[in-house]
């Protein structure tokens, strides 16, 4: 861990940038074969020509309408949360924060399934536009975040703290969904509880067009935003007196992160433990260096989630097993591993 | 006028509570131009809060903080952190974070959307990491430090603040002897070479005696009194501030007073 250089100035030393480039390919390969894979394959030289315009009907039909959507949603989703876990785990200056640990999946989750039991009919429809739903989706992850912070009080600053209620109040999110599922007039209950677990398999071409457009503006914002990450690295006191307000940009950052984490949940569901592992393995690959630290985040975030989405049709087939359930049967050891060690925060 | 002008910063009537614990109770100080202030008194008497207030860190009830005669809460967080510049009681940092990543931190308060890092900022940095010696040790993490180290390396973040004003909480605390000489010579240094404002929070009486121009005892959230040393180290003084019955010396190298306890009053 030690050998890993950290980032310095504003140039990318050779390493960091190899790494970045490797991680890149990974994630290039990964989508190809995602999108290849299915219940026919087809070959990543048919998937790239599809890609760049070429390609017969069949295989443009199968390619771009039903089987990119479906990947194209798991990166954009685990690359969103990931890239919160990454500004999540900054803020508080602790590696177990993430969307996850800190209740922001599940209030997003809760916000959801409410939004699906209010505005459904009888037919399984919904009664106003699906565009809605990320903003229902961020409502919940912002009052999550919110309580969350509240009942910190006066040690918001302190990760623990934070990561406690976090816990209690994902506990409390998730309770609520389980009850509003059995007893609520939703008549997608199915189709709900495949979707909380995190599935991305019945997701179209406008939910994708609806996840790019608040989750790139937002990931601007927060790019923009994330400048002022490097004062923030230091205690409350020392980071003040060099300017940065910091209770105030802990608040924006956590917003920030809670929609980010929204634009990815309302359509991917609840895909735990991206948004912790990702940027962990990120710091020990490119340092403390804030720019390749995001991008890379993002890649790796995309990488496991598009993964996941795949490890289920090559194993599970033709069960539809939801990409959540995998991301939490690697993601729950590893943050048993992280709990575990020694020396858990960087303060 | 000329006495406004005299002091660089000027503590009036300042309260602060905690809840319902009064911590700094309508305190009012005068801080000289170029001086070395040195506050001390017993724990718990508000000498650090009083500290944090200068760099407005605690907002006050009532009363004021002016800095060059300018209210200091109307400036704005990074203005009043190129003016003044405070290391605070055990500081903290990621431990892979490079001794140079901190001092770079120093100049946060100068750097703005449309003004990047640039050439002073450069400047700043190497002649902070030079004056507190820890240049050598740029690429070094905080991590692999030792006690002694990591204080040079906090208070180069602060210098490059490039501050006229400078304020450190307690710099020697947990440092041995060498180093707490080190710490203070470099402040004093830093005082009478570029004429800056020093303002320190010092537990030990008798290096607070040898290092301030104005030496000043705050008990109960209040200015008990100030004064130089030589006014200021008095036996009844200290018996009614510090609840001990000392002598009172002379240091033979320093001829400044020193004092010795010998027993609670």
């Amino acid at each position: 861990m030690s050998e890993v250089v950290a980032m310095r100035r504003r140039t990318m030393p050779g390493s960091t940038t190899i790494a970045l480039l490797a991680v890149f390919a990974v994630f290039v390969l990964l989508f190809l074969a995602g999108v290849g894979f299915g219940s026919t394959w087809i070959g990543l030289d048919t998937v790239t020509g599809v890609l760049l315009g070429g390609g017969d009907r069949t295989d443009r039909l199968v390619v771009l309408q039903l089987r990119l959507p479906r990947v194209l949603a798991a990166a954009i989703a685990g690359g969103a949360i990931a890239y919160a876990g990454y500004l999540l785990q900054r803020i508080t200056r602790n590696e177990l924060a993430s969307p996850g640990v800190l209740g922001v999946v599940d209030g997003a989750a809760l916000g959801v399934v409410l939004f699906l039991a209010i505005f459904s009919n009888e037919s399984n429809a919904l009664t106003v536009p699906v565009a809605w739903q990320p903003l229902a989706a961020a409502l919940g992850a912002m009052t999550a975040i919110g309580l969350v912070f509240l009942l910190s009080g006066r040690q918001a600053s302190s990760a623990i703290r934070l990561i406690l209620f976090g816990i209690a109040i994902a506990a409390v999110a998730k309770a609520l969904t389980t009850i509003f599922m059995l007893i609520g007039p939703i008549y997608q209950a199915a189709q709900a509880a495949r979707w909380l677990a995190g599935a991305v398999n019945t997701i179209n071409w406008s939910e994708v067009q609806i996840m790019l457009m608040v989750l790139v503006p937002v990931g601007i914002v927060a790019g923009i935003a994330a400048r002022n990450l490097p004062p923030a690295d230091l205690d409350d006191a020392s980071s003040r007196s060099i300017g940065l307000n910091l209770p105030v940009y802990r608040i924006i950052m956590f917003l920030l992160a809670a929609l980010l984490t929204a634009g990815a949940v309302a359509f991917a569901g609840g895909v735990g433990f991206v948004g912790l592992i990702a940027p962990h393995m990120a710091r020990l690959l490119v340092g403390r260096g804030r720019m390749a630290g995001i991008v890379m985040s993002i890649l790796l975030g995309a990488i496991i989630l598009v993964g996941a989405d795949l490890l289920i049709r090559v194993a599970f087939a033709p069960l539809e097993v939801p990409a959540g359930t995998v991301t939490a049967v690697i993601g729950a050891p590893y943050f048993l591993y992280l709990l575990m060690r020694k020396d858990n925060s960087n303060g | 006028m000329d006495d406004q002008m005299a002091n660089r910063i000027e503590v009036k009537a300042l309260s602060l509570s905690y809840g319902p614990e009064v911590v700094l109770d309508a305190l009012s100080l005068p801080i000289p131009s170029g001086q070395i202030t040195v506050l001390a008194g017993p724990n718990g008497c508000g000498k650090s809060t009083l500290l944090r207030a200068i760099r407005r860190l605690h907002a006050p009830q009532s009363g004021q903080v002016l800095l060059d005669a300018e209210d200091i809460s109307k400036l704005n967080g990074k203005a009043l952190g190129r003016r003044i510049g405070l290391l605070a009681q055990s500081p903290s940092a990621p431990q892979d974070m490079t001794v140079e990543e901190l001092v770079r931190l120093g100049r946060y308060p100068h750097q703005a959307m449309m003004q990047p890092w640039g050439a002073g900022d450069d400047a700043a940095v190497a002649a902070a990491m030079v004056g507190t010696g820890v240049a050598e040790m740029r690429q070094r993490r905080i991590g692999s430090l030792s006690g002694g180290q990591l204080q040079r390396a906090w208070i180069a973040m602060v210098l490059a603040q490039e501050t006229d004003v400078i304020c450190l909480d307690e710099p020697v605390n947990h440092l041995d002897m060498a180093h707490q000489l080190d710490c203070l010579e470099l402040v004093t240094r830093l005082n009478k070479e570029q004429g800056r404002t020093i303002v320190l929070v010092l537990h030990d009486l008798n290096l607070a005696a040898r290092y301030a121009d104005q030496l000043v005892f705050v008990a109960d959230g209040k200015v008990r009194e100030r004064g130089t040393p030589e006014t200021m180290m008095r036996s009844d003084l200290i018996d009614e501030v510090f609840n001990v019955t000392a002598e009172i010396i002379i240091d033979p190298v320093h001829k400044r007073p020193i004092c010795i306890p010998h027993r609670r009053s």
